[in-house]
C-alpha cells in the first residue's frame, strides 16, 4: 500500500511537517478531515490548528496526524471502487440525508 | 451592571484609581493588540499569521470591554477613550508600545505580557467589584491560548538552532527592563490594594511573575536577566511618561478616524 506522501511527491521530511488535522464538531461527532497545517511537531500543529480550524466552527477536540503516517489507496486503482454490476440498492443516501440532519441538531443542542 | 452603581467606586478617593487602572488594562491590550495586528501578512508562516491576527483581534475586543467599563466611571465611549486621547494620557506600559522588530522580540514580548496579564486578571477573579471579577474570568479562558501561542513558539525558537537561540535571548535581555514596568502601579494604585478592589498588590504580582516566566525561561534553556529595579530612561507608561512610539503609532492608528470625526459607520 502506497504512502500518501509518496503519491502527493513529498520527501519523508517534508511529510513529517505536514500535520493533517481533524475536528471533531461535538462529542457525538466523529472527527472529520478539516485541513493541514506546516508545523515543527506534534504540539505545535495542535497550538495552530485551533486557530485555523476551530475559530468559525464548533470544536470539542482537535486531531493532528503528520502525514508522513497515512497510508492511501492510489488513485490510479480508483476503479476498485466501481461496481461491475448495478449496486444501486445498496448505496447509502437516505443515511448521508439522517446525518445532515442529525449533525444540525446536534449542533443546535450544544 | 454600570461599574459607577458599585459600592466601591462610589467611593471618590477610589474612583480615580480604578478608572485609572482599568484604563491601564484597557490600554495594555489596545496597544500590543495593535502592535499584534501589524504582523498581519508578514508573519513568518501563514497559520502563525492567522492565529496571531486572531490573538490581535481578541486583545482588542478585551480593550473594547475594559473601555467601557473605564467609560461607566470616566464618561465617553470605549471609541472615544481609545481614539480621542493624547499619548500622555495612555496608562499602557512602555514595553508594549514598542516596534515589533523581529519576530523573536515580538514572541518574547507577548510571552512577558501574558504572562503578566495573567497574573494581574487573577488577581480580580473572586474580588469585591462583581461585573470586573467576571469579566476577568471570562476573558481567562481567551487569555489561555494567547498563554499557549507564545509560550510554545519560545520554546520552539530556543530549542531550533545556536543562532535562533542566540536571537530569542537577546530579545529576552532587550525586553527585560521594560518588562518590569508592566506591574508598575497606576496613581494610588495601592488604595485599591487596600480597598480590597485588587486582592494582591503590584510588588506581589510581580514577584509572581517573575518565578512563573523565571521557570519558564529556564526550562527553555534561556537565562532570565537577574532582578531590574530601576525604570528605564525615566519612562513609566502607567503615569503617562511614553516614549514616542507611542505618539507614532497613535497617529496612524487614529488617521482613519481623524479625516472625518463623528462620522457614522
Amino acid at each position: 500500500m502506497p504512502a500518501l506522501m509518496e503519491l502527493l511527491g513529498m520527501t519523508q521530511q517534508q511529510a513529517s511537517h505536514i500535520y493533517a488535522v481533524f475536528r471533531q464538531d461535538t462529542k457525538n461527532d466523529p472527527h472529520v478531515h478539516v485541513g493541514e497545517v506546516h508545523a515543527t511537531d506534534a504540539e505545535m500543529a495542535l497550538v495552530l490548528a485551533k486557530e485555523q480550524f476551530a475559530r468559525r466552527e464548533p470544536c470539542v477536540n482537535l486531531w493532528v496526524v503528520p502525514m508522513s503516517a497515512i497510508a492511501a489507496t492510489a488513485y490510479d486503482d480508483a476503479d476498485v471502487f466501481e461496481p461491475s454490476t448495478d449496486k444501486s440498492y445498496r448505496f447509502g443516501g437516505s443515511y448521508r440525508e439522517q446525518e445532515r440532519v442529525m449533525r444540525a441538531k446536534r449542533r443546535d443542542q450544544r | 451592571m454600570n461599574l459607577a452603581q458599585s459600592p466601591l467606586s462610589r467611593r471618590d478617593d477610589l474612583r480615580a484609581a480604578l478608572a485609572g487602572y482599568l484604563l491601564a488594562l484597557a490600554d495594555d491590550e489596545l496597544i500590543l493588540g495593535h502592535r499584534h495586528s501589524e504582523w498581519t501578512g508578514f508573519a513568518p508562516d501563514i497559520e502563525s499569521d492567522v492565529a496571531l491576527s486572531s490573538v490581535a483581534q481578541e486583545e482588542i475586543g478585551h480593550a473594547l470591554l475594559f473601555y467601557e467599563r473605564a467609560g461607566d466611571l470616566l464618561g465617553g465611549t470605549p471609541d472615544d477613550l481609545a481614539y480621542g486621547r493624547s499619548p500622555e494620557a495612555f496608562r499602557n506600559a512602555v514595553l508594549l508600545e514598542r516596534p515589533n522588530g523581529d519576530w523573536d522580540f515580538s514572541i518574547m514580548r507577548t510571552f512577558l505580557y501574558d504572562r503578566a496579564d495573567a497574573v494581574r486578571l487573577d488577581g480580580l477573579v473572586g474580588g469585591p467589584v462583581e461585573s470586573l471579577a467576571d469579566l476577568a474570568k471570562t476573558l481567562r479562558r481567551e487569555e489561555k491560548y494567547h498563554l499557549l501561542y507564545g509560550e510554545q513558539w519560545l520554546r520552539r525558537l530556543a530549542a531550533a538552532t545556536p543562532q535562533s537561540k542566540q536571537r530569542v535571548q537577546a530579545a529576552l535581555d532587550g525586553a527585560w527592563a521594560e518588562a518590569q514596568g508592566l506591574f508598575d502601579p497606576v496613581e494610588d494604585q495601592d488604595d485599591l490594594v487596600q480597598a480590597g478592589a485588587i486582592r494582591t498588590g503590584f510588588d506581589a504580582q510581580r514577584r509572581l511573575w517573575h518565578g512563573q516566566v523565571g521557570a519558564i525561561l529556564e526550562s527553555a534553556g534561556l537565562r532570565a536577566p537577574g532582578a531590574v529595579t530601576g525604570r528605564s530612561a525615566g519612562f513609566d507608561g502607567r503615569v503617562g511618561r511614553h516614549t514616542d512610539d507611542l505618539r507614532v503609532l497613535l497617529e496612524e492608528m487614529t488617521s482613519v478616524r481623524r479625516t472625518e470625526p463623528g462620522a457614522k459607520w
